[in-house]
């Protein structure tokens, strides 16, 4: 049997819990001033100033088809290296808090569900279920940046968030 | 690959450039020694460089190359067509043999035995008369004009280090003629003082060679650092074949020849005397003209470095703006004439750094040149057409990677002019023109720009050509009324070119949007003119560096913009009132119409209008167009940032860059602004 262990960090968006690989997360920033870049579209909140190099931040709850971010305490930027068309690019994304780090066995991860779900599966990895019960997400943050279409389901386009989608696309 | 390859390798490609331009030039004078002695130069320092770092393939090409130019030096063999034709194509040989890594593929393989048939033909065409069996085996056979020579060789215990292989030297050495040699193991130190990559061995060699002092000198020539070297003339004649030599001459290893013995069986001492007279006063001279010629050659060529150095020179330069400009806001803040004393003699001294360390990155246009001089002549050699190439300005000098991106867009250019903008000798004669057709390219300095002209004196655009053409493409109506310059941008886009049949000089299916896409990769403009029978000029204009640039901090809403200074003609301050009262954005200051955009809206940013707002003219090809901004901050030396794939859609900034609080400001293509609002509102 497969017993690799991975380490994942998990983060909040709304209400619902979502997973990345700790590989692909570079560092984890408080809330800084974003320059806007006018002409971009929404989800694209800007630039801001990491270390001397112009880091773009993206409003990752957008792309999942939920409400623009309301800045709170709790606000992080997640800084990623993403692969996009096979070149590496750091990116940040604005989540609205951050959970904790853990471990997960490969083998205590489910499939992600095929029918019925409210995110299309090609950006999900699996599904893991918590200690308190809770599941969370693990999402394949390579393919959410490298596409241009919404990580949430249309079809299944019936909550509120879901019609704000809509309306972005 | 090790790192002494990859350097022979680099050094090969620059030695393969001046060979070009040698060719090129020797092409132009045939009788010219210097040329002829470069080229035999060139070629003997790939074959040294070749064998030492084991490119055998490279070494051994070249060493029939250079004995070709060696028979020419010793003027047995004449400069012809024929030959400088193999050795342009030996040229590309050993490129694509560099580029493969020194290695041969079966293509290359096919090719070379080609052009060694080619070679030994030149060699025996002279060779009918003279009957030469090989250069190598005349050379040892003729005993006219044979000296010998003792050359004492102590290679340092480096010498390995470097990637020489002393036996190499000795090699080579050997193959300048008949010789005996001793091997010194003397200094071999105990077992466990010996470190593996050291050299502790040393020669001496007797040597009969008639290709002179010069030519054991030339051995030594990559190790000169590395190795003591004593060469020292025995007789003017070859002793070897002297009665009662033999037994002076055994090698003994570890006990050194008996010179002085030799010497005087050698009956050579009374020649010796008075050649060492002559040589003494000689040797001032030569020793000086050695001198000279070394000192030329290392200021012109400078020192090497490795890009990756200066990469991060660049990197700290900017860095220390950035930090510059966060020091200047804090003593803006701190109402202290020592601390902005200080703060502005640091960024005097930084202003200079910037400037110095940038042009480190400047290589001279001429390092293109070479290589179109080459296409020209290759190419109006295909198509039958005499087309002279005239180079101005190619010390003109550009950022290394504005060079490498302008190198496509030019051979583009040229190639047209070459295929579709000069006529061939008949049609020009008819034109009452020269037969021969002319190229020339043109570089220079225009303010913070360079220029970068090509102009044919060819059969000219055809106007009417270009406009039915766009029609027929569906890129204009036909009823549309457009201006010349209008027209002839036509040519820029994409899905556009004049000529009906596709050849393999202009290339399948590229026209000119490939040389104007090219050209904007690298912030640069691309725009042309044209008159019929007289020609046509593409003129490339180009900012002098990439990353950094003097710019103006503006301010919109709570967000930092940079506009480049060259662009800004005048800065005007208005009421708001003015121009929420303009009619189609138009506005008139002093008497004058201008047009602008209003940032604030195109950009789509909300909030309350300031009262008064400034309104930026910027040089919009020959036009001023307006830019208004809500402040004004000042001048700013602006470090560009790329602002990242993410953003590539936003080509309106050209980049973003850190101020002094950390915060980012982005730069503002003024360019391309205006062209993106002019299409949208146009829409």
């Amino acid at each position: 049997m497969d017993q690799e262990i991975d380490s994942f960090i998990s983060f909040k968006l709304g209400e619902e819990y979502f997973a990345i690989s700790v590989s692909k997360v570079l560092n984890i920033l408080q809330l800084v001033q974003i320059t806007k870049v006018p002409t971009a579209p929404e989800y694209m909140k800007g630039v801001i100033n990491l270390r001397g190099t112009v880091l773009p931040i993206i409003d990752i709850r957008m792309k999942f088809g939920m409400d623009p971010i309301q800045y709170q305490r709790d606000t992080v930027i997640l800084v990623l290296n993403v692969q996009i068309e096979n070149e590496n690019v750091d990116a940040g994304i604005l989540v609205d808090s951050v959970k904790e780090v853990f471990e997960i066995k490969k083998e205590e991860v489910l499939p992600p569900p095929g029918i019925g779900s409210k995110y299309k599966s090609k950006f999900v990895d699996g599904i893991y279920k918590m200690s308190d019960d809770r599941f969370v997400m693990l999402l394949d943050i390579d393919k959410i940046f490298s596409s241009d279409e919404m990580v949430m389901l249309k079809e299944t386009a019936d909550s509120e968030e879901s019609a704000n989608a809509q309306q972005i696309e | 690959m090790d790192n002494f390859q990859s350097k022979f390798l680099e050094e090969a490609g620059d030695l393969i450039n001046q060979l070009e331009q040698a060719l090129l030039t020797l092409e132009q004078d045939t009788d010219n020694p210097a040329l002829v002695d470069s080229i035999f130069r060139i070629m003997h320092s790939l074959k040294g460089g070749g064998g030492m770092f084991g490119f055998e393939n490279i070494s051994n090409y070249t060493h029939k190359m250079e004995n070709m130019y060696d028979l020419v030096r010793q003027k047995k063999l004449k400069v012809t067509r024929e030959m400088l034709d193999v050795t342009f194509e030996s040229a590309d040989h050993i490129t694509s043999m560099l580029n493969d890594d020194g290695s041969k593929t079966d293509a290359i393989a096919a090719n070379e035995v080609i052009l060694n048939k080619r070679i030994d033909a030149i060699l025996n065409g002279d060779s009918e008369q003279d009957e030469m069996v090989s250069p190598a085996a005349a050379a040892t056979e003729k005993s006219e004009g044979v000296e010998t020579y003792y050359v004492k060789v102590k290679p340092y215990e480096r010498i390995q280090q470097n990637g020489t292989n002393p036996f190499f030297l000795i090699d080579e050495l050997a193959g300048l003629g008949k010789n005996k040699a001793n091997i010194f193991y003397s200094n071999i130190p105990d077992f466990e003082n010996f470190v593996f990559d050291e050299t502790y061995i040393w020669w001496e060699m007797i040597l009969a060679t008639d290709k002179g002092e010069d030519a054991i000198r030339d051995v030594f020539i990559f190790v000169e650092d590395d190795c003591e070297v004593t060469i020292d003339k025995i007789a003017d004649a070859d002793i070897f074949p002297m009665e009662g030599i033999e037994p002076l001459l055994v090698c003994r290893h570890d006990f050194p020849f008996d010179l002085e013995k030799i010497k005087s069986l050698a009956g050579a001492v009374t020649a010796l005397e008075k050649a060492k007279q002559e040589k003494a006063a000689k040797e001032a001279d030569a020793g000086d003209e050695h001198i000279k010629k070394f000192t030329k050659e290392s200021s012109i060529s400078g020192i090497r470095v490795a890009s990756e150095k200066i990469d991060q020179l660049m990197n700290l330069v900017s860095e220390l703006i950035t930090t510059q400009a966060g020091l200047n806001l804090y003593a803006d803040n701190h109402k202290s004439n020592e601390l902005t004393r200080i703060t502005e003699s640091l960024e005097n001294i930084s202003r200079q750094l910037r400037d110095t360390a940038f042009s480190i990155t400047l290589i001279p246009i001429d390092y293109l040149v070479v290589r179109f001089r080459r296409l020209v002549r290759d190419l109006s050699r295909e198509v039958g057409k005499e087309i002279i190439f005239d180079a101005r300005g190619a010390e003109t000098e550009l950022d290394k990677t504005l060079i490498e991106g302008l190198s496509e867009p030019l051979m583009h250019i040229l190639r047209n002019s070459i295929d579709h903008g000069i006529e061939t000798a008949e049609e020009r004669k008819a034109k009452g023109k020269p037969p021969e057709g002319k190229i020339i390219l043109q570089a220079y300095y225009s303010g913070s720009q360079v220029v970068i002209a090509v102009t044919d004196d060819g059969k000219g655009m055809d106007l009417d050509k270009i406009r039915n053409k766009a029609i027929d493409r569906g890129l204009i109506n036909g009823d549309e009324q457009l201006s010349e310059k209008e027209i002839l941008d036509l040519i820029f886009l994409p899905g556009f070119s004049t000529s009906d049949k596709v050849t393999n000089i202009s290339g399948r299916g590229v026209g000119m949007d490939v040389v104007k896409r090219k050209v904007s990769d690298i912030r640069g403009t691309v725009s042309v003119s044209t008159e019929k029978d007289e020609g046509t000029t593409i003129t490339i204009k180009l900012p002098l560096t990439l990353s950094i640039i003097d710019g103006m901090l503006v301010r919109i809403a709570n967000t930092d913009y940079i506009i480049p200074l060259s662009v800004i003609d005048t800065i005007f301050a208005v009421e708001h009132t003015k121009i929420e009262k303009s009619f189609n954005n138009i506005i008139n200051i002093e008497g004058v119409q201008y047009p602008f955009y209003y940032l604030r809206d195109e950009f789509g940013i909300e909030g309350e209008k300031p009262e008064r707002e400034e309104i930026i003219m910027v040089k919009y090809d020959d036009k001023k167009i307006g830019i208004v901004v809500d402040h004004i901050t000042g001048e700013y030396q602006a470090v560009l940032k790329p602002l990242g794939k993410m953003y590539r859609q936003e080509d309106v900034f050209s980049g973003a860059s850190i101020l002094g609080d950390g915060t980012v400001a982005l730069v503002l293509d003024t360019h391309k602004v205006i062209n993106q609002f002019t299409k949208y509102n146009d829409n």
